[in-house]
């Protein structure tokens, strides 16, 4: 899809920080420093939101902005918007951090060996899709299934935690995510 | 490892699951090498984070600890112009402050943020490490434009274009400094690339202090014929401390 099929994405979301973005792509580290100066704090928010803990999200804060450096080329601004873009590695760092404290060493390696790899690209693409219309189309989902979608989006919760938490089956937990995700979909694509 | 094939519904579900985070164990190591391995696969993933990503906005921001700026610093590597770079970014910091970080607040254009800061008096006297300077140059409509910064222990002038500036046979585009005095000089006239660095004369250098105003304006062919600025400014912004 071409970018000025939609503009209404574009303009109203931190468009300032595009040219920050391809300057730090240049190897600017003062546009390093303009970046982190006007957002850390929302970053910080969600790291130490999903981390709980003070040493860990600061850690992580860093290696978000070690990995901006770094693949701030890899952004594109018709696909996501920056602080979305940013956002999304400070929630996904954050949860790999968060998996590195609760995995077992054995399946921890395997996964990481992968994901040294697939470090390389970081995929988001945005669609007309905004807050009010993800809270709609949640608030149509039982509320079971909204309260773990969100649970697991924002504080990390996995599969197994997910069904402890709500005293289900693993098996029953993952068949109403599933069900859940078919459907946000669908309400969402509308 | 072979893994085997799986239907398009299977994939979609297991893009759905990587992107909210819920896997574990073997699911996540096949998912995580689908994800290394198969751009459409990347792409479902990408759609879905952009899906869930609207959820993010309800965090609320936190202030780090004021040692993370400094550690990220380190890691990058020793700076060219160390001196001054710490306090220069705490400053810069504590201006960028009060700006909130939530959509709505960055829809507030460049020229707003600019217009809305209270301007700093230079020092008296030069520090022996002239500060690096930073502008946003943008305008109204558009939002930022080019991003310049000057880094004058190194004589770099670096700009770097959101977008390349529009190719026009007929026209350049040229760089001016605009002091206190409000005379512009030329900087010289910019390529066409999305990202450029130039030197600047040691004169005209002394210009680019905090406050003056870099501009660019649309010339003929070669830059404006009588040292002045002759056609319409496309972006403009302060010089401000890094």
């Amino acid at each position: 899809m071409d970018s000025a099929d939609r503009p209404s994405r574009s303009a109203p979301q931190g468009r300032e920080l595009v040219p920050v973005l391809r300057a730090v792509a240049n190897g600017d580290r003062t546009a390093l420093s303009v970046l982190y100066s006007r957002t850390s704090s929302k970053l910080y928010g969600i790291c130490s939101r999903l981390l709980d803990n003070q040493a860990e999200a600061e850690d992580v804060l860093q290696e978000v902005y070690m990995t901006v450096w770094g693949k701030a080329g890899s952004f594109d601004e018709h696909k996501a918007s920056p602080v979305t873009w940013l956002a999304v590695i400070a929630r996904n760092k954050a949860i790999d951090r968060l998996r590195l404290r609760r995995t077992g060493t054995e399946t921890l390696d395997a996964a990481q060996d992968v994901a040294d790899d697939s470090a390389s690209a970081i995929e988001l693409i945005e669609r007309d899709q905004d807050s009010r219309r993800l809270a709609n189309c949640l608030d149509e989902l039982e509320e079971r299934q909204q309260l773990c979608i969100r649970a697991a989006f924002l504080d990390g919760a996995s599969y197994p935690q997910l069904a402890e938490r709500q005293g289900v089956p693993l098996g029953t937990m993952k068949s109403w995510i599933r069900r859940g995700l078919l459907r946000l979909k669908g309400c969402l694509e509308q | 490892m072979t893994l085997p094939p799986i239907s398009t519904d299977e994939r979609e579900q297991l893009a759905a699951e990587l992107a909210l985070g819920v896997l574990q164990g073997e699911d996540l190591v096949r998912a995580r090498s689908l994800y290394a391995a198969d751009t459409q696969f990347r792409s479902s993933v990408g759609e879905w984070l952009g899906r869930f990503a609207p959820l993010l906005e309800e965090v609320e921001p936190v202030e780090p600890g004021p040692q993370v700026w400094p550690s990220i610093e380190r890691r990058l590597g020793a700076p060219a112009a160390a001196n001054d770079n710490v306090q220069s970014i705490r400053r810069k910091l504590s201006l960028w402050r009060g700006i909130a970080v939530g959509a709505s607040a960055l829809a507030a254009s460049l020229a707003v943020v600019v217009l809305t800061r209270a301007p700093e008096v230079a020092p008296p006297f030069a520090a022996q490490a002239p500060p690096s300077m930073v502008a946003m140059l943008g305008d109204e409509r558009t939002g930022g434009l080019l991003v310049a910064s000057w880094q004058p222990a190194q004589n770099s002038l670096r700009l770097s274009a959101a977008t390349p500036l529009p190719g026009d046979p007929a026209h350049s585009h040229e760089l001016w400094v605009i002091p206190a005095d409000g005379t512009p000089r030329s900087l010289g006239t910019l390529a066409t690339a999305a990202k450029m660095q130039m030197r600047v004369d040691r004169q005209l250098s002394r210009q680019l202090q905090e406050g003056a105003t870099l501009a660019v304006s649309v010339e003929p062919v070669g830059g404006s014929p009588t040292g002045l600025p002759t056609g319409p400014v496309i972006a403009s912004g302060k010089l401000e401390r890094a």
